[in-house]
């Protein structure tokens, strides 16, 4: 009797070690990574920012895509702004995307923040940063992918358009996209 | 008097919003241990974000618009979702975030009182052959006489 209750003690500490050790390795293996250049984009459905409606990144496939992670709170996002809305304006007649995600923020204030920026294109929220740290691994907005016609990524910009080391790179991979 | 007066104003300025409180009213210090931070993963008080900062306002605001502590909980459980929380709900799933502790606790506390009972059983068996110790020696009487001779020659 009693060399059956050491055998399920024994089996059920084991059993807890081992539960323990695949919760371990889960962790390892489903550790968010940002998307590679080359490799796909992962797919998503959001809610459109203060409208009704989701918006699912696969209904553009075929289209270049310019994917921009921000939020009202972020200082550089704002700098960012006009100069996402001009390129916006100026590559949308070529069949360009342009998607604003936004990320860890307040309904209200991410809205205020579109409404002084004068942001035209579709905007996209994030609140709870499940794709936007989940699946593309942000941690820090502005971030911004370009996708190519067939969803793949091009670029992936860590920082803001604006800043002289992106700015070059920002156009030539939407003309890389494009083609 | 005119101190008095200045009191008195104060007293009433501030009585006031609290008294256009149905409920007692919860604050900023309070909910800041209850909220995370989303962008830095610990709660608001621990955090100086821009995105703490902002929760912090809208905390503010919905404090001074008389709103609850639950109120305003759900309110920024849905825009962030409930990882915004530092605890897990009452409800659902996560009730077992609560209880798992607590079993494992209560677990820990029968195996460990299961390991003493059985290691006190099993040293009374043992006890009463210790008397026998002198006996149990397994050499015969007259090996044992001659050796009580030869160390009585050493006393």
């Amino acid at each position: 009797m009693t060399g059956r209750l050491k055998t399920t003690a024994q089996a059920l500490a084991l059993a807890c070690v081992a539960g323990l050790l695949a919760l371990l390795v889960w962790s390892v293996v489903h550790q968010q990574h940002a998307p590679g250049v080359g490799s796909m984009a992962p797919a998503f459905t959001l809610r459109r920012l203060g409208g009704p409606g989701k918006i699912s990144l696969a209904s553009f496939r075929g289209r270049p895509v310019v994917l921009n992670f921000w939020a009202s709170w972020c200082e550089p996002c704002k700098s960012e702004a006009a100069v996402l809305e001009r390129d916006w304006k100026s590559d949308r007649s070529r069949g360009v995307v342009f998607l604003g995600v936004d990320f860890h923020d307040l309904d209200s204030d991410a809205r205020r923040f579109v409404s002084a920026h004068g942001l035209t294109f579709p905007m996209l929220e994030d609140g709870s940063g499940n794709v936007t740290q989940g699946s593309y691994g942000v941690s820090q907005v502005p971030e911004t992918y370009v996708l190519d016609r067939q969803g793949r990524v091009v670029a992936h910009l860590r920082g803001p358009i604006t800043d002289p080391a992106f700015a070059g790179q920002f156009r030539s991979a939407i003309a890389k996209a494009e083609a | 008097m005119l101190r008095f007066a200045a009191v008195l104003v104060a007293a009433l300025a501030f009585a006031a919003p609290a008294a256009a409180c149905p409920h007692p009213r919860t604050s900023l210090n309070y909910l800041e241990g209850q909220v995370m931070c989303p962008t830095c993963h610990t709660t608001l008080d621990m955090s100086d974000s821009p995105a703490a900062q902002q929760i912090e306002g809208f905390i503010s605001k919905r404090i001074a618009m008389c709103w609850t502590a639950q109120h305003i909980e759900s309110a920024l459980v849905a825009n962030y979702g409930q990882a915004i929380l530092a605890a897990p709900s009452h409800r659902g799933f996560d009730l077992l975030a609560w209880w798992l502790p607590i079993l494992g606790v209560l677990a820990g506390a029968v195996i460990l009182a299961f390991g003493v009972w059985r290691w006190s059983r099993r040293k009374e068996p043992d006890e009463p052959d210790e008397p026998d110790e002198p006996t149990g020696s397994g050499l015969d009487e007259e090996t044992e006489r001659r050796l009580d001779d030869l160390l009585a020659r050493y006393d």
